[in-house]
């Protein structure tokens, strides 16, 4: 799991400069971890921690197809070769994105020469350099991103996600028991 | 962390005893249906399907296109006037014909601009201003109107009623609606009975789409299904993958991939089928030819990217192959029309050679579209094509000319009153028009020249726009506004006695010496709301009930579902309770036949208006007759198609698709005008190399009003952008996310370049409109003299680098949007 405290910062970090702050701390659906100060966090949501690669696998452009936070997630994990938003790595140019599009969920493909992602439902189009932005299209926000960390030994573990997941109410299904 | 998105991993589920309504999106034409959930703040529904006003599993991964998906933009939390919050869920109605649970960015943001004390709509209008003190402070609504009513009734009194102008919606959805607009004409043409009114974006009181009027053909004669049904779609100035969305991607896109065969086949068993094909009139290769070469693949997609203002050339070039070729409909041009050998001297006298030389399409090109629109199917049967226009075409080189040329194209042609075929705007805004006549002439007075710059009017009332840079030549009236409003603000400035009578006096003075008083009604404190001296504050959309049609006539009520901000007022109270205090001046003064005028502004609810309205639109496309709230209520949002033809089992039944019937039509000759003098000046004069079009985006509407209100919009588009070809902008050494300045003698604009191959070569394209940079400042005074609709796409620019601002490219993506 997550570092709750970091994952604060983050979230309300962003809030302040979105400055869309929805200030409706209500209690999570999941099995939120326990503790006075987790129900006034926008985020209460019991990430898994999970290895998705190592850095020493990684070609540039080469998609990787995993799944996060659970099985019924598709996720990629890409080297894009320039540094990206919340890209990791030493050329901060590692970034995972949900491959389920966040206008209505169609399954998405990532296309090298431009580094975006491509939905065939609608034609959305989301920017992989620019933390998921969408550069054309009909969804009314970013493809959700993994929140990725690199161990001393290179391993690459996906921590949690910015953004809702298409078909879900919260990114964690309650009681699917990835805690 | 980019700035720019929403970053919520979760998102509160309606409970199962959440309050419903039904409402239409409040954006564009196409109408989405919407519903909404609203529950008390601190409650939430279960994952369970019982648990769930959704009935969804949300235990379990909702599959694609589910319609199930609450996302994060759709959701907010409001706070009533009671004080009292509530979550609200805006979400697409997956059972709506239109839309089928789809929505664009633009409709599925909404949860992003309701009023929230703590959201960026905390900047709502909540309260009347007034000019005072050098500042504009907030009032109570009976300083506000007693002011407003003793300047306009002076004014009348000493001038007449044109020196009062007024610039208002005319539109359906959002800030529109037959109720406000009924309301608005009543205070203006029965009331004030001025001449000096315009609609919106424009500078005076016209129809869009006269030439169509006058051809017999009312603006929205189809019906979405054709689109399903047609052999061929041809879009002229249109960029439906990003105006017209869920239209273009729920009823265009499926015939183009063949999705529809089996449709076209039952309703059509007697002709041979095939996909429908598609051409695409634009100068610009835009993100709508991307999706359809995509979708249809390129050979069922045509693009004629012709060079700017030559759209009459074109389409009559086309009636002139087709003709030749023999391919018109000569059963239906005998039985259907009239006038038709004008047609033949204006529009088929059009020679290939200059049309080629003029558009820069090739004759090969030409003749493709001419056999795509026009060649007979196997077995003689005739094409069923649908012809979609909007602004590039609507606001091109000549608006009468323009609309003219494909309505004859498609009266040559023969397609009206049949399945798949049609001649439609496509249109930008719903509609809800329904007014008392305006008593002005055709052509309708420029009040931008003859009543703000040319100072015939004395008052000026602007509502639901933002003129300062949604018209043309957009900083000379700036200018203008801005020298004259400031003579009453000198002249309040001078008043400290405190009374109404010495503002009123003072304000009479200054503008004897040519001053202007301005109101603006509207929900935002718009650019322009920074020159006036009133500012009435407005309910939107889903804080009052309202009732507009979409792009196929589907009339429907937009149902109330939360308070306006403050004390905001819909807009036909704000014109009832000016109107009332008019009359009680009037009756007090014993001038009876002016408060006469005044009178009748009694209606006491939305529904009151709505049936009142009914008056101004009979026999008209919008004709809803007897239809009531209750009847639109029990019909949700699938509504129904105007005309309404008759009550059965007390509900109404409408028309799919006009013209079904003999109605006779008329050919409007359209012959190629050349260009006007301001754009000839401009071409002649090396300084302005670049032609600039211009038009929306996928992302904004209109003047951005709302999306400057919704984060992910306006975080990715912070200036607005100017495409420009890579060879132009590498001779000007310009970079994708420079700032440059675009300018011409009517003056200049600052915008971000975006480097792609879009347009061909000294050709640029322009956002139209955003608040930090009006493209509206680089386009010329000229209007249509037949119509007053003005050239807005077409002006010439000299274009130079500004620099780069650090900061912000490294949150923005520069990837071109015209690729699938
Ligand atoms: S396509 Fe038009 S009506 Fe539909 S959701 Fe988008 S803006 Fe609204
Ligand atoms: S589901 Fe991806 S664009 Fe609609």
């Amino acid at each position: 799991m997550s570092d709750v405290s970091r994952r604060r910062f983050l979230k309300l970090g962003a809030c302040v400069v979105g400055g869309a702050c929805a200030t409706d701390a209500l209690p999570s659906l999941a099995q939120a971890a326990e503790g006075d100060d987790i129900t006034t966090l926008r985020t209460t949501l019991p990430y898994p921690r999970v290895q998705l690669a190592s850095i020493g696998q990684l070609t540039i452009g080469r998609e990787q197809l995993t799944t996060y936070p659970d099985q019924a997630s598709p996720v990629v994990l890409v080297k894009l070769g320039r540094p990206a938003i919340n890209g990791v790595g030493p050329e901060r140019d590692i970034v995972a994105f949900s491959r389920r599009c966040s206008h209505m969920g169609g399954t998405l493909n990532f296309r090298q020469g431009t580094g975006t992602l491509h939905c065939p439902l609608h034609y959305a189009m989301f920017d992989a350099q620019k933390g998921g932005l969408l550069v054309i299209g009909q969804a009314t926000d970013n493809l959700p991103q993994l929140e990725l960390e690199v161990d001393a030994a290179g391993n690459v573990f996906a921590v949690g996600i910015s953004g809702l997941l298409y078909g879900r109410q919260a990114n964690i299904l309650p009681n699917s028991g990835t805690v | 962390m980019s700035s720019i998105y929403h970053g919520e991993d979760r998102v509160p589920v309606p409970p199962a005893d959440a309050q419903q309504f039904t409402t239409v999106c409040s954006y564009c034409i196409v109408g989405c249906g919407y519903k909404v959930y609203k529950w008390p703040l601190g409650k939430e529904g279960g994952p369970l399907p019982h648990q769930n006003a959704l009935r969804a599993d949300y235990r379990t991964q909702q599959p694609e296109q589910a319609g199930t998906w609450i996302a994060p933009a759709m959701h907010s939390v409001v706070t009533e006037r009671s004080g009292q919050r509530f979550n609200i869920v805006v979400m697409p109605d997956k059972d709506c014909v239109v839309n089928k649970g789809n929505h664009s960015i633009r409709g599925g943001t909404h949860g992003d601009v309701l009023y929230a004390p703590d959201r960026p709509t905390a900047d709502r209008l909540t309260h009347p201003l007034l000019y005072r003190g050098h500042s504009r402070l907030p009032t109570t609504w009976n300083e506000a109107i007693e002011l407003g009513a003793r300047v306009i009734k002076a004014t009348l009194d000493t001038w007449g009623p044109d020196a009062i102008a007024m610039k208002c919606f005319d539109h359906g959805g959002g800030g529109g609606g037959f109720e406000n607009n009924w309301a608005v004409g009543s205070f203006f043409f029965t009331g004030i009975g001025t001449k000096m009114a315009s609609i919106h974006n424009r500078p005076a009181y016209n129809s869009e789409v006269f030439a169509s009027g006058d051809a017999g053909i009312a603006p929205l004669p189809s019906a979405y299904l054709d689109a399903k049904l047609a052999d061929t779609i041809v879009l002229v100035g249109a960029n439906s993958y990003e105006t017209q969305s869920i239209y273009f991607l729920e009823h265009m896109l499926p015939n183009l991939g063949g999705g529809t065969l089996p449709l076209k086949q039952q309703v059509l068993p007697a002709e041979p089928h095939a996909r429908g094909r598609m051409i695409i009139v634009d100068p610009r290769r835009t993100s709508t030819v991307a999706v359809a070469e995509a979708h249809a693949g390129k050979d069922n997609v045509l693009h004629l990217q012709i060079n700017n203002g030559t759209d009459i050339a074109l389409l009559n070039a086309l009636s002139r192959l087709i003709h030749e070729q023999g391919w018109h409909d000569q059963g239906f041009i005998d039985r259907r029309t009239n006038n038709f050998s004008a047609f033949q001297q204006a529009n088929l006298a059009q020679s290939l050679d200059e049309a080629v030389q003029l558009t820069g399409i090739s004759k090969a090109q030409m003749m493709q579209a001419a056999q795509w629109i026009a060649k007979p199917k196997a077995s003689a049967a005739r094409r069923r094509t649908l012809f979609l226009y909007e602004k590039g075409l609507i606001w091109g080189l000549k608006n009468y000319e323009n609309v003219a040329s494909v309505v004859d194209l498609a009266l040559l042609t023969g397609n009206l009153g049949k399945p798949g075929t049609g001649c439609s705007r496509l249109g930008g805004h719903q509609e809800g028009y329904s007014r008392p006549g305006y008593p002005g002439q055709r052509p309708p007075v420029n009040v931008d020249d003859v009543a703000i710059k040319g100072g015939a009017s004395k008052v000026f009332w602007v509502a639901g726009c933002n003129p300062v840079g949604g018209t043309l030549n957009a900083q000379h009236f700036r200018a203008a506004l801005a020298q004259r409003t400031a003579l009453v603000n000198q002249a309040l400035d001078a008043t400290n006695s405190g009374s109404l009578d010495d503002k009123v006096a003072a304000v009479m003075s200054a503008l004897d010496k040519g001053g202007l008083f301005l109101i603006v009604q509207d929900i935002y404190p718009t650019e322009t709301a920074q020159d006036a001296h009133l500012v009435l504050p407005a309910a939107q959309w889903g804080e009052m009930n309202l009732t507009s049609i979409n792009g196929e006539r589907r009339l429907r009520l937009y149902q109330k579902f939360m308070d306006a901000p403050g004390i905001a007022e819909p807009d036909w109270k704000i014109m009832a309770r000016m109107a009332q205090r008019l009359e009680s001046l009037y009756r007090a003064e014993g001038k009876t036949e002016m408060a006469a005028r005044f009178s009748g502004f009694t209606w006491t609810s939305d529904e009151d208006v709505f049936r009142a309205a009914a008056a101004g639109v009979k026999g008209a496309q919008e004709d809803y007759g007897d239809t009531t709230y209750a009847m639109l209520k029990a019909l949700g949002t699938n509504g129904v198609q105007t005309p309404v033809q008759e009550m059965k089992n007390g509900m109404p039944v409408g028309t799919t698709r006009l013209y079904m019937d003999e109605t006779r039509f008329t050919f409007i000759p359209a012959a190629w005008p050349g260009f006007p003098s301001q754009i000839q000046a401009l071409m002649n004069d090396p300084r302005y190399p670049f032609w600039v079009n211009n038009g929306r985006a996928n992302h904004g509407w209109q003047t951005l009003y709302d999306d400057a209100r919704k984060p992910y919009v306006i975080g990715r588009e912070p200036f607005p952008h100017v495409e420009i070809h890579p060879k132009d902008a590498q001779r000007l050494d310009i970079a994708s996310g420079d700032l440059i300045e675009l300018f011409n003698p009517y003056g200049s604009v600052s915008a971000m370049a975006v480097v792609t191959d879009s347009n061909a070569p000294g050709h640029v394209f322009m956002l139209f409109e955003h608040p930090k940079g009006w493209l509206n400042s680089l386009t010329t005074d000229y209007v249509d003299p037949a119509t007053t609709i003005p050239y807005y796409k077409g002006t010439k620019a000299g274009i130079r680098k500004i620099g780069t601002l650090s900061g912000v490219n490294g949150q923005l993506t520069f990837i071109p949007m015209n690729q699938a």
